[in-house]
C-alpha cells in the first residue's frame, strides 16, 4: 500500500527499449519535500528511470504510483498534468521558441506565469535579461536554468532532474546546486546526478543504480561517510 | 534613434511588416504596370484574353494557388514537423468535389460554387483527421508512407472512376461568370491575391499563438512537448486538418482557373512541388513558401524553353528537371534552412552579436 509520506513510490520496475531489457527491477522511493538522487556508473538506468517515471519508456512489469496514484499505463502528457514536472538531460529547451515563449508553453490550465515569475527570476536572474531572445542563443549554463525554470512554471508535486549539472562550468554549477535547493522548498525532487560532488550537497536520499537494477538506497549522510560502497558502485574515492 | 517600443501600435505594424506591405502593393498594381508598359489592357485586348498583362496575370494566378498549396504544406512539415507525401490527395479531391457539385448538380454556378466549396474543405479537413488519427501515432517515414498509398489509391482510384470520365477527368464550365478567368481574369487575379494573403495571415496568426508555440515545441521534440502536458496528438491533428482544407482551396481554385478536373491533380507533382518550394523557400518561415513558389514557378515559366544565342540553340525547357534536381542539391547542402530561413539565421546571429542587456516585459 503507498504510504501518504511518499510522494513517489516506484516498485520493481521492469523496462525495455525495443529488445534491450534496460531495467531490470528498480525500486525507488521519494519521501514528501525531500531530494532524492539517482546515482550508478553510465549506463546503469537512471535515465531510463526518470523516463518510465515520466510514461516515456513504459515499464513492462511493476508499479509506480504519484501520491497513491498509478502512473502506469499512462502517456506522458498526462502524467505531466498530474503533476510531475521533467528536466530532461542534455539542456532540453525548444531552441527556437524564445525564453518567454519556452516559459508560456510549459503554463497549464491556472497556471499564472506573472505570479511564477518573481520566484523564477529570482532563482535565475539571466532569463529575465534574455526574455525576448531565443533559446537557442543562450549559454549552456542558461540553457540549462531555463530547462529548470520551465519545470517551475506549474505548480508541480514532483521534479524529475535529470544531470543537472552536466557539461557546466563550476561557477555554473554552483549557481545551480542553490537554485535546486531554493526550488525544493517547494517541490519534492527526484534528481538523476553523476557528479558525486553535487549529489552530496543538494540531496538527502540516494539510491544506487547498478546494471538495471536498485541495490542500495538510504540516508545520502550515511553514503558520504561510506567510502567502501561509494568506490564500489561509483568508482569514486 | 525613437525605440519601437514608443511608437503608436499601427505604425508598429506597418514598420514591422514594411516589406509585404511593399509586395502586396507591387501585385496590387501589378497588372496595371505590365499594361502601362506593354500597351496591352489589364482587361484583355479585342474583348478577348490576351496581351501580356492578362498572360502575366494567368502565371500570377498559378503562382497564388501554388503558394496556398505551399503554405498549407508548411503548416504541417515546416512548422510541425510531420513530413507526409500525401498533401496532392486534398487539392486534387477539393477540385474533384466542387467540379462534381458544380458540374452535376442543378444548382445552380454560385450557388454550387458555394455549396461545393463548402462541403469540399470539410471533406478534406475530416480526411485529414481521420487520416491523421490513423496514422499519426507513426513516426517520420511510417507517416509519410502510409500517406503517399492513401493519395495513391485515390490516384488511381479516381483515375478509373467512369462518372468522372477516369483519366481524361471533365470540363468545368458550370462556373459563375464573375470567376470566369476567361472573361474575368484580373478579378480572378485579386481574388487568388486576397486568398494568398488571408492564408498567410491565418497561418502567421496561428503560429504566434500558444496553439502555434506547441506546434514548434513538437516540431523540436515531441517526447519534450509531452512531458510538459501537451497530448501532441490532438496539435498535429489540429495541422493536418487546416492543412487539408486549405489545400483543397487551392485545389479549387486550380480548377477554376483551368475549367478542367483531372487526376493529374492527384498526383505525386502536387505533393513534391510544394515540397521543393518548401525547402528551398525556408522549411518553418512565413515568407518561405512564398518565396519559394515564385521563385521556382516564375523561373519555370521564364527559362522553360529555347533560347537561342547566335547560331546555338539551348533547349533549357528539354533540360528543366535536371535544372530543378540540381538546384534542390544546392540548397539542401549549402543552406539546408533555405533562402529566408538562411537570411534569418543570418540575421538572428548578428543580433546576438550585439548582446541585449535590457530585459523584456514579464
Amino acid at each position: 500500500m503507498a504510504d501518504a509520506y511518499n510522494v513517489l513510490e516506484v516498485r520493481g520496475i521492469h523496462t525495455f527499449i525495443g529488445q534491450f531489457h534496460i531495467l531490470e527491477g528498480v525500486t525507488v522511493v521519494v519521501p514528501r519535500g525531500s531530494i532524492t538522487v539517482l546515482l550508478g556508473r553510465n549506463g546503469a538506468g537512471k535515465t531510463t528511470t526518470l523516463k518510465s517515471i515520466m510514461g516515456l519508456t513504459p515499464p513492462s512489469q511493476g508499479s509506480i504510483t504519484l501520491e497513491g496514484q498509478s502512473l502506469v499505463g499512462r502517456r506522458a502528457f498526462t502524467i505531466a498534468q498530474m503533476g510531475v514536472g521533467y528536466v530532461p538531460e542534455h539542456r532540453a529547451i525548444f531552441r527556437d521558441l524564445t525564453v518567454r515563449e519556452n516559459l508560456v508553453i510549459a503554463q497549464r490550465k491556472g497556471d499564472d506565469l506573472e505570479r511564477r515569475a518573481d520566484f523564477i527570476f529570482e532563482l535565475f536572474p539571466d532569463l529575465k535579461r534574455f526574455y525576448s531572445l531565443p533559446g537557442g542563443n543562450l549559454s549552456g549554463g542558461q540553457q540549462q536554468m531555463l530547462a529548470v525554470a520551465r519545470a517551475l512554471v506549474p505548480e508541480n508535486r514532483l521534479l524529475l532532474i535529470d544531470e543537472p549539472s552536466e557539461g557546466l562550468a563550476p561557477v555554473i554549477i554552483e549557481h545551480l546546486i542553490e537554485a535546486i535547493r531554493k526550488l525544493a522548498a517547494q517541490t519534492t525532487v527526484l534528481l538523476v546526478e553523476q557528479n558525486f560532488r553535487v549529489a552530496s550537497i543538494l540531496a538527502d536520499r540516494y539510491v544506487i543504480i547498478d546494471d538495471g537494477r536498485s541495490v542500495v538506497s538510504g540516508q545520502m549522510q550515511d553514503l558520504i561517510h561510506d567510502e567502501a560502497l561509494v568506490q564500489r558502485y561509483l568508482g569514486v574515492a | 534613434m525613437q525605440s519601437t517600443r514608443s511608437l503608436p501600435r499601427w505604425r508598429r505594424v506597418f514598420q514591422s511588416n514594411r516589406l509585404y506591405l511593399a509586395v502586396l502593393m507591387f501585385l496590387v498594381v501589378f497588372p496595371h504596370l505590365v499594361g502601362w508598359i506593354t500597351g496591352d489592357s489589364p482587361f484583355g485586348v479585342g474583348g478577348r484574353p490576351r496581351g501580356q498583362s492578362v498572360f502575366w496575370q494567368s502565371v500570377f494566378i498559378e503562382v497564388f494557388i501554388l503558394a496556398i498549396l505551399t503554405m498549407s504544406y508548411n503548416l504541417i512539415f515546416g512548422f510541425t514537423g510531420v513530413i507526409s507525401f500525401g498533401h496532392a490527395l486534398f487539392f486534387g479531391l477539393g477540385g474533384y468535389i466542387l467540379g462534381l457539385v458544380l458540374q452535376m448538380t442543378d444548382l445552380g454556378p454560385e450557388i454550387g460554387l458555394v455549396i461545393g466549396g463548402v462541403i469540399g474543405v470539410a471533406i478534406c479537413g475530416l480526411l485529414g483527421f481521420l487520416m491523421g488519427l490513423v496514422s499519426l501515432r507513426l513516426r517520420g517515414v511510417y507517416f509519410a508512407i502510409f500517406t503517399l498509398a492513401i493519395a495513391e489509391m485515390f490516384f488511381i482510384y479516381i483515375g478509373r472512376w467512369p462518372l468522372t470520365n477516369a483519366e481524361d477527368g471533365f470540363a468545368l464550365n458550370n462556373i459563375p461568370e464573375l470567376l470566369n478567368s476567361t472573361r474575368n481574369r484580373l478579378t480572378y487575379y485579386y481574388l487568388a491575391l486576397v486568398l494568398v494573403v488571408l492564408t498567410f495571415l491565418f497561418i502567421r496568426r496561428l503560429i504566434n499563438s500558444p496553439t502555434g508555440k506547441v506546434l514548434l515545441a513538437i516540431r523540436e521534440n515531441e517526447n519534450r512537448a509531452q512531458a510538459i502536458g501537451y497530448n501532441t496528438l490532438t496539435f498535429k491533428l489540429v495541422a493536418i486538418t487546416l492543412a487539408g482544407m486549405m489545400a483543397a482551396g487551392a485545389g479549387m481554385l486550380h480548377v477554376i482557373l483551368n475549367k478542367k478536373v483531372g487526376p493529374e491533380t492527384l498526383g505525386l507533382t502536387y505533393t513534391v512541388d510544394p515540397l521543393l518550394m518548401t525547402i528551398i523557400g525556408g522549411v518553418g518561415t512565413h515568407a518561405g513558401p512564398l518565396i519559394g513558389t515564385a521563385g521556382l514557378h516564375l523561373s519555370e515559366r521564364v527559362f522553360n524553353r529555347e533560347f537561342i544565342i547566335g547560331s546555338t540553340t539551348i533547349n533549357i525547357g528539354q533540360n528543366w528537371s535536371l535544372i530543378l534536381g540540381i538546384v534542390f542539391i544546392v540548397v539542401v547542402l549549402v543552406f539546408p534552412q533555405g533562402v529566408v530561413g538562411t537570411w534569418a539565421r543570418w540575421r538572428q546571429r548578428r543580433r546576438a552579436a550585439r548582446a541585449p542587456t535590457e530585459g523584456g516585459d514579464v
